[in-house]
């Protein structure tokens, strides 16, 4: 090893640019982490961040720069890269359903001896790694069987299994609970002390302060700043983020006037829900809180029938007219709205146009004797990507082709087109930057003015409590306790979240 | 600080838990009962099939050796149409030389450069494997038929296709004996070896294999390549047993060999299933077409029982048969109450 200053470096990446077509997605950013050091890279969604990590993980190669990791060169290539002791936890789970846990751990680099696989040995390995980050799963489970969380955990597993020098972790406590993120970020200090070097990335600001010893905020790809954490406020992170100054209209509340009931459901019963009653007025914003795994999403997807329920009954009112709703399709034609959790696969179609995106639950008044109508399409999506802020706003592109908070705003204009009575949001601002977060809050309230009845799931403790006129919130598939606007505090959320016992903010 | 953490596992525990959670790793249930079903059924009503196991075993093997390369594909969330048309031609090329190993040998490279050609239009150029093995399975036909004058090429060599269809072990034919070395290499090689493990990982989830570091164009390759040097092998196999080689041989073969993995568990889109499934839907398939030829059914007719019996096993998927359930329940529902107010 040379004596040079890069040599003690852990990871060294040196003038990184990345086109993507047209638009430079990363440019000329060069970011240099030391053993033992926490080093968060935050931004907003499109900022490139995701980009400078593939970049340093090998997966995609960049235009200029160069990787180092202590002192050497790393070849482009995912194999160099693992090779040479980087190793990504990956945004979107990269774990494979159908293999066990261990085979998990170790994909890509199973232990064999003249080609065939030595279990024993790669049971070792991952039970060792799993010791090392301190999680119990069995080893022989097929992963498709795991939670959400415990899965983010296997992938993290699998990157220390490397024993790499650098860690590169992307949005690890995205689908967490905050238990879970509490503990994954105390994982992560320990692991930092065992001398890793760790680059983080993540939307969540206070995380970034309770984990790193230094920042860099990028943002369109620029570096804008990178700096020790101390010499940093929340706020000021944020200005930097965004680039202007930003109000978070938190406490913010609008004057909720609820009128009728709109929708009423009683007794509903379905797997993870146990007898669940609720009702959400005209107008009125109504809250689900709980941990992950609470039953939240399939109590919403069994109240608008995108799931079975096997008790249980859901009316629609609205005119003074009933309808109970028994499938989903019955639901969307009398006039419900649902912006799943999943929106890359359940909300859209990534590879169609926004303009066709929009178009699609709103057939039929777009067309003419069941013919479409271009014109009429151009202007009413257009319309509606203005009003939902996309940018950039235009109709032709292709859905997959944004960034993750513009891909939600297009999920909402298709609704609103449709001016729902009953919307159903699920995690509406997961992986969103807090820039279009807090236009996609601007939105739902504004539809709750309008009169729609907008029922949100959220794991995001603040945005449950700025949009919400009232919380139940859920455990084990019940409502354990409901809280007015007044009452509701992150406090009081995850006392009700958590039960008593383990009621830890 | 605390050290473990709740994240909602299957914690259930006793042997009955951990039967029953092993159980639910499996993929092959349905083709068990299945199977279990249908040699009740033929011993009851065809105890013949049973007793005559020989011809059964044969069968089986005619069917399974074909269905064992083809899931090596589909564990990867291939397809392979073509492995009939290279069954025909690896028999065709093996009849046409005089010299009886040369023709064995050039048969079986044969099947290994069809299993190239097919992986180099899916892994390089990026066809879908259904489209770019049909275009192979109509070119190989087609050459099946130019290399033979369309008419069926007699093997030079009878006697040792004559002395190939004799039992060898015990009733055993080499035919069967070579089905049951074919399943336990490709069960070992899928179960066992590194290489093949990875196809489910190629299947279950392409980018994160590719992710992690795994050489997912490589694994297509050998994949397809296994497919094609089995079903050349089956040429060879059938070639020798008959001897003469037919062009237009294994017509029936494409579809019985999927009808065997799907019964077997074996999901089309790949990451899960097993060769033992595969096993298990051929001699199902195997023993009903015996039974059913003895009780003197039409081969027409027999094509309507496995249709049925296909579509049956594929309904009473687990997962399959919890959305059935569901979906009759709504439909109760909804007809039971009426719109109020």
């Amino acid at each position: 090893m040379t004596t040079t200053s890069s040599a003690d470096i852990a990871i060294a990446a040196t003038g990184i640019s990345k086109r993507f077509g047209g638009a430079l997605a990363v440019d000329d950013v060069s970011l240099r982490i030391a053993p033992g050091e926490i080093h968060s890279i935050v931004g907003e969604n499109g900022a490139g961040k995701s980009t400078l990590m593939r970049v340093m993980a090998g997966i995609i190669e960049s235009d200029s720069g160069s990787v180092e990791v202590f002192g050497t060169p790393v070849d482009p290539g995912t194999r160099a890269a693992i090779d040479a002791g980087i190793a990504l936890v990956h945004q979107e789970l990269s774990l494979v359903p159908e293999m066990t846990v261990a085979e998990n751990i170790l994909l890509g680099a199973f232990p064999t001896r003249f080609g065939f696989t030595r279990y024993k040995d790669l049971k070792e390995i991952a039970a060792n790694a799993l010791a090392e980050i301190g999680v119990s799963v069995d080893l022989d489970e097929r992963v498709s069987r795991l939670s959400v969380a415990l899965r983010q955990f296997v992938e993290i597993a699998r990157a220390v299994a490397r024993q790499p020098k650098v860690l590169i972790l992307d949005e690890p406590t995205a689908t967490l609970t905050p238990a879970e993120t509490d503990y994954l970020l105390r994982m992560l200090s320990r692991l930092a002390e065992g001398g890793m070097a760790i680059a983080y990335i993540s939307h969540r600001i206070p995380e970034v302060f309770e984990i790193s010893s230094n920042v860099t905020i990028l943002r369109d790809g620029r570096q804008v700043l990178t700096a020790p954490i101390a010499d940093l406020t929340p706020q000021e992170v944020i200005d930097n983020m965004v680039g202007r100054e930003l109000k978070e209209d938190l406490q913010t509340h609008r004057d909720a006037t609820p009128g009728e009931v709109v929708l009423r459901a009683t007794d509903i019963e379905a797997p993870r829900v146990n007898s669940v009653t609720l009702e959400v007025r005209a107008g009125e914003i109504v809250g689900l809180g709980g941990l992950v795994g609470a039953g939240r999403s399939e109590l919403v997807r069994a109240i608008i029938g995108a799931d079975n329920r096997t008790a249980g009954r859901v009316t629609l009112t609205r005119n003074g007219r009933s309808v109970t709703l028994s499938s989903y399709t019955s639901a969307v034609r009398n006039g419900v709205g649902y912006v799943p959790e999943e929106r890359r696969t359940d909300g859209l179609a990534l590879i169609m146009t926004v303009s066709d995106n929009i178009r699609l639950p709103n057939r039929q008044q777009l067309s003419r004797f069941g013919i479409k109508a271009p014109r009429k399409i151009a202007e009413f999506a257009q319309e509606l990507a203005d009003k939902v802020g996309l940018r950039p706003p235009e109709i032709e592109r292709e859905a997959g082709q944004y960034s993750g908070g513009n891909q939600q705003k297009v999920v909402l204009a298709k609704w609103l087109g449709r001016r729902p009575d009953f919307m159903v949001l699920d995690e509406p601002t997961r992986g969103v930057d807090v820039g279009a977060k807090a236009e996609i809050h601007r939105l739902v309230k504004e539809m709750a003015d309008n009169g729609t009845a907008v029922l949100v799931v959220s794991s995001d403790l603040p945005e449950l409590l700025e949009l919400s006129d009232v919380i139940h919130v859920m455990r084990d598939g019940r409502i354990t306790g409901s809280l007015t606007r007044e009452d509701a505090t992150e406090q009081s959320v995850m006392t009700l979240a958590a039960g008593e016992a383990e009621a830890v903010a | 600080m605390s050290t473990t953490i709740s994240l909602g596992a299957d914690e259930s525990t006793g042997t009955w838990g951990r039967i029953r959670r092993t159980a639910s790793r499996r993929t092959e249930g349905r083709g068990i009962v299945l199977l279990t079903f249908i040699i009740i059924m033929v011993a009851l009503l065809e105890p013949l099939a049973l007793t005559a196991y020989d011809v059964t075993l044969g069968r089986i093997a005619l069917i399974g050796i074909v269905a064992l390369g083809l899931t090596a594909v589909i564990l990867m969330g291939e397809l392979d149409l073509s492995v009939a048309s290279t069954l025909a031609v690896a028999g065709v090329i093996m009849a046409s030389i005089p010299d009886l190993a040369l023709g064995i040998v050039a048969a079986l490279v044969a099947g290994l450069v069809v299993g190239v050609i097919n992986a180099f239009f899916v892994a390089v150029i990026g066809i879908n494997s259904f489209i770019a093995t049909l275009g192979t399975l109509f070119a190989l036909r087609g050459l099946a038929f130019v290399l033979s004058n369309e008419a069926p090429v007699s093997l030079a060599n009878k006697d040792a296709g004559i002395a190939f269809g004799q039992p060898l072990i015990g009733p055993l034919t080499p035919r069967i004996l070579i089905f049951i070395l074919v399943f336990i290499a490709i069960q070992l090689f899928v179960s066992r070896v590194r290489t093949g493990r990875e196809f489910f990982a190629v299947g279950g989830n392409r980018q994160a294999a590719r992710d992690a570091g795994i050489p997912v164009n490589k694994r297509i390759f050998t994949g397809f390549m296994i497919s094609g040097f089995v079903a050349a092998l089956a040429g060879v196999i059938n070639t020798l047993e008959r001897t003469t080689a037919d062009p237009t041989a294994g017509s029936t073969v494409l579809l019985a060999s999927f009808a065997a993995a799907i019964i077997g568990g074996n999901y089309l889109k790949g990451g899960r299933g097993s060769i033992i499934g595969t096993l298990i839907g051929a001699a199902s398939l195997g023993i009903l077409q015996v039974a059913l030829t003895i009780s003197g059914v039409q081969v027409p007719i027999q094509q309507i029982y496995i249709g049925v019996i296909l579509l049956l096993a594929v309904t009473t998927d687990p997962t399959s048969l919890r959305a059935v359930r569901g979906s009759l329940r709504t439909f109760r529902q909804s007809r039971m109450k009426t719109p109020d107010g």
